[in-house]
C-alpha cells in the first residue's frame, strides 16, 4: 500500500464556481496543515480527500486507495467536519457506536473502540448525555472522537480547534502530535497559525482554489526569495553587529530589540548572512548568545504569500 | 522533522457485510419515527378502522352476535366479507399511510439536511444510495404497520373465523392486498423522501407531500373536464390507486364504463413518478457542505 495522499492535477468546480484548480500534491505521513483564507478551497480539498465529493478532473488516491472501494477507503480515513452538525437526538455514545457500526465493525469491537475514543478525548463521563446538551468544546471533541474511533490511518480535521478552551486546545494538539509521531497522516485546516507552527511538519498554502506553496515551513520560507528573511541575533553589542552587517549589501534592515540586548536583521541572502555571522563570531569582538529566525513561521509565510486581503501575491 | 515510531495500528478486525450497515440507518430512522408523540398518536388512530373491520368480520361469522346487533333484521349487503370489504379496508388504511408518510418522511431526511449531518454520515463506508435505502426501509416498515400487516391480519382472522374453507378460495384477495399495499407504500415512501430532501422545513415538507398528491389530482380533473378525456385521471393518484387495487383484489370497478384507465398506464405513471423522485434524491442527497464563491 502506498503511504501517501496524492492529488494529480485535481480540479473541482461546483457548476461555475471554482472549488480548487489544478492541485498536485503528495502528502507523506505526519502532520500537514492546510492554511488559507475563508473560501480558499480548504474544505473542498478535504472533501475531495475523504471521497465526499468527486473531482471534476484529475485523480486522487489516499494510501493507494480510492473511494470506489468504500469499505477499505473509509476504514483508513477519519473525517472531522468543520460544521457543528450531528444526526439529531443522539447521545455521545450512540454517535460514536453507531458510526462504528456504519464502518462495519462488529458490536463487541465497536463497544471497546467507542469507550477507547471517548476516553481519549476525555468525554467518557458525558457519553450518556444527548449531544444537543453538549457545550461547543464538547461537540468539537465528540466529532474528533468519531473521526479517530475506527483507528484510521489518515485523519482529516477541518478546523478542529474551533470552540475549544485553552486547556482542551492544548490537549488536542498533544493528541495530534502523538498521532503524527506514531506515523499517522493528519491533515488539519486551521486559522490559528501559531499552533500550526507548533505541530506541523509541513504546510499547504491555498488561496482562491489555487495552491500557493507546500512543504516544510522553513523550506517554504527560504523559497520566498523576494521577501528578505528576518533574523534575531541576541548579543552584547547589537549596534556594532548592525553596522558590520550593513557593510554588505544583502542586509536591508536592522531594528533593535526592545531590551537593547539584540537586533532584528533583515537579509536578502540568508546563506551569506550566516557565513558573515560566523566570521564575526570567530573575531570575538561581539559575543553572540543566540541566533534565531524571526519570520520563519506560518504566520509570516501566510502574510508574504497570501497577504491580509487573502489574495496570493 | 518528527521522528516516526510507526507504531500506530489501524483496525484490522472483522467487518460486517455492506448491506447490514444500511440497517443501522434504518434503525436510526425508526427511532426517529417513534420518538414523536404525534407519530404514536397517528399510529394509534390508524388502528381504529382496523378494530372496526375486525368487529365486522366477527359479526359476519357469528350469527348470534349478528342477531343481537341487528336485532333480527337482515344485515346490510356491504357486510359480506369479500374483495369489496377488504378494498374498503385497504383504502382506509392507505389514507392513514399518506398522513403518516407526510409526517414521518420529513423527519427522516429534512432533519439531516437542516442539521448538515450528511457529511458526517457519508464519511462512513455507506453510499448515498445506502443512505436513502436506510431511510426508505424505516419509512416502509412504519407504513407497513398500518397497511398490509393489519390487512393481512384481518384476512387471516376471516380465514380462521369462517365456517367454510374461506382462506384458500380467496387467496387472490390476500395477494392483492399485499401487492396493492406494497405498491402504495413504496410510492409514498419514495415520494415522501424525495420531496423532503428539497425542503429544510419539516412543516413545509409535510404540506408539500399532501400537495403533491392532491394538486395534480385537481389539475388532472380540470384537464379531463376541459379536454373531455379520461387521461387526466392519470394525474389523480387516489383514483389511479383505487382502480389498481380493484383489479388486484378482484373487486368491482367503481369507474363508469369507458372511463377506466388501463393498468399498464397506471403502472407506467407510478414508475415514471418514482424515477422523477429518485432523480430528485440523487440531486439533493450529497455530502457537499458549503460552497463558497
Amino acid at each position: 500500500m502506498n503511504d501517501r495522499i496524492i492529488f494529480e492535477d485535481v480540479s473541482k468546480f461546483y457548476g461555475e464556481v471554482l472549488g480548487v484548480n489544478r492541485i498536485s500534491l503528495s502528502i507523506p505521513p505526519g502532520i500537514t496543515t492546510l492554511v488559507g483564507p475563508n473560501g480558499s478551497g480548504k474544505t473542498t480539498l478535504m472533501n475531495l480527500m475523504t471521497g465526499l465529493v468527486l473531482p471534476s478532473s484529475g485523480h486522487i488516491s489516499v494510501l493507494g486507495l480510492t473511494p470506489a472501494d468504500a469499505t477499505e477507503f473509509f476504514s483508513n480515513v477519519g473525517y472531522c467536519t468543520q460544521f457543528d452538525s450531528f444526526p439529531r437526538g443522539l447521545t455521545g455514545w450512540q454517535f460514536i457506536y453507531d458510526g462504528l457500526m456504519l464502518h462495519g465493525i462488529s458490536e463487541i469491537d465497536a463497544f471497546g473502540l467507542t469507550r477507547e475514543s471517548l476516553d481519549r478525548v476525555e468525554l467518557g463521563d458525558a457519553s450518556g448525555r444527548s449531544i444537543a446538551s453538549y457545550s461547543n468544546g464538547m461537540r468539537q471533541k465528540i466529532r474528533l472522537a468519531q473521526a479517530i474511533a475506527h483507528h484510521p490511518r489518515v485523519l482529516v480535521l477541518d478546523e478542529p480547534l474551533n470552540g475549544l478552551d485553552p486547556v482542551a486546545r492544548a490537549e488536542s494538539l498533544a493528541l495530534f502530535e502523538e498521532l503524527g509521531r506514531q506515523g499517522m497522516h493528519l491533515v488539519i485546516s486551521s486559522h490559528i497559525l501559531d499552533e500550526v507552527d507548533r505541530i506541523s511538519d509541513r504546510v499547504v498554502l491555498i488561496t482562491g482554489g489555487y495552491l500557493v506553496a507546500e512543504g516544510n515551513i522553513h523550506q517554504v520560507r527560504q523559497e520566498v526569495r523576494d521577501k528578505p528573511m528576518q533574523v534575531l541575533v541576541r548579543c552584547d553589542h547589537p549596534e556594532l553587529l548592525a553596522s558590520k552587517m550593513f557593510a554588505v549589501n544583502h542586509c536591508v534592515e536592522a531594528r533593535m530589540h526592545a531590551d537593547g540586548q539584540g537586533v532584528f536583521l533583515r537579509t536578502g541572502d540568508i546563506d551569506q548572512f550566516y557565513s558573515l555571522l560566523n566570521g564575526i563570531a570567530v573575531e570575538g569582538l561581539i559575543k553572540i548568545e543566540t541566533v534565531a529566525p524571526a519570520d520563519d513561521d506560518a504566520n509570516a509565510i501566510y502574510q508574504y504569500l497570501i497577504g491580509s486581503n487573502g489574495s496570493a501575491s | 522533522m518528527s521522528v516516526y515510531k510507526h507504531n500506530y495500528r489501524a483496525y484490522t478486525g472483522r467487518v460486517t457485510p455492506l448491506w447490514t450497515r444500511v440497517l443501522v440507518l434504518a434503525r436510526y430512522g425508526l427511532a426517529e419515527v417513534w420518538s414523536s408523540k404525534v407519530s404514536i398518536g397517528l399510529f394509534t388512530i390508524s388502528l381504529v378502522p382496523f378494530l372496526v373491520f375486525l368487529v365486522g368480520i366477527y359479526l359476519a361469522n357469528n350469527p348470534i352476535a349478528r342477531f343481537l346487533v341487528t336485532k333480527g333484521s337482515t344485515p346490510a349487503p356491504g357486510f359480506a366479507i369479500n374483495a369489496a370489504f377488504f378494498l374498503k379496508m385497504l383504502e382506509n388504511q392507505s389514507w392513514f399511510a399518506l398522513v403518516l408518510a407526510s409526517w414521518i418522511a420529513p423527519r427522516l431526511i429534512t432533519f439531516d439536511l437542516a442539521d448538515n449531518a450528511l457529511p458526517i454520515l457519508l464519511s462512513h463506508p455507506i453510499s448515498r444510495f445506502g443512505y436513502v435505502l436506510g431511510k426508505f426501509i424505516a419509512l416502509f416498515a412504519a407504513l407497513s404497520l398500518v397497511t398490509w400487516i393489519p390487512s393481512l391480519m384481518l384476512f387471516a382472522y376471516q380465514g380462521y373465523s369462517s365456517a367454510q374453507p374461506w382462506a384458500f378460495a380467496n387467496l387472490p384477495i390476500a395477494a392483492g392486498l399485499l401487492a396493492g399495499a406494497v405498491i402504495w407504500i413504496v410510492f409514498l415512501s419514495i415520494l415522501g423522501l424525495a420531496l423532503s430532501s428539497w425542503v429544510k422545513w419539516r412543516v413545509v415538507a409535510t404540506g408539500i407531500i399532501f400537495a403533491a398528491v392532491f394538486v395534480p389530482a385537481g389539475v388532472g380533473g380540470i384537464a379531463s373536464a376541459i379536454l373531455r378525456t379520461k387521461w387526466g385521471l392519470l394525474l389523480n393518484v387516489p383514483v389511479m390507486m383505487t382502480e389498481l387495487w380493484c383489479r388486484l383484489l378482484g373487486a368491482p370497478d367503481p369507474m363508469r364504463p369507458g372511463q377506466a384507465i388501463p393498468t399498464a398506464a397506471i403502472v407506467a405513471m407510478l414508475v415514471a413518478a418514482c424515477f422523477i423522485c429518485m432523480g430528485m434524491l440523487n440531486k439533493r442527497i450529497r455530502a457537499r457542505e458549503v460552497v463558497r464563491g
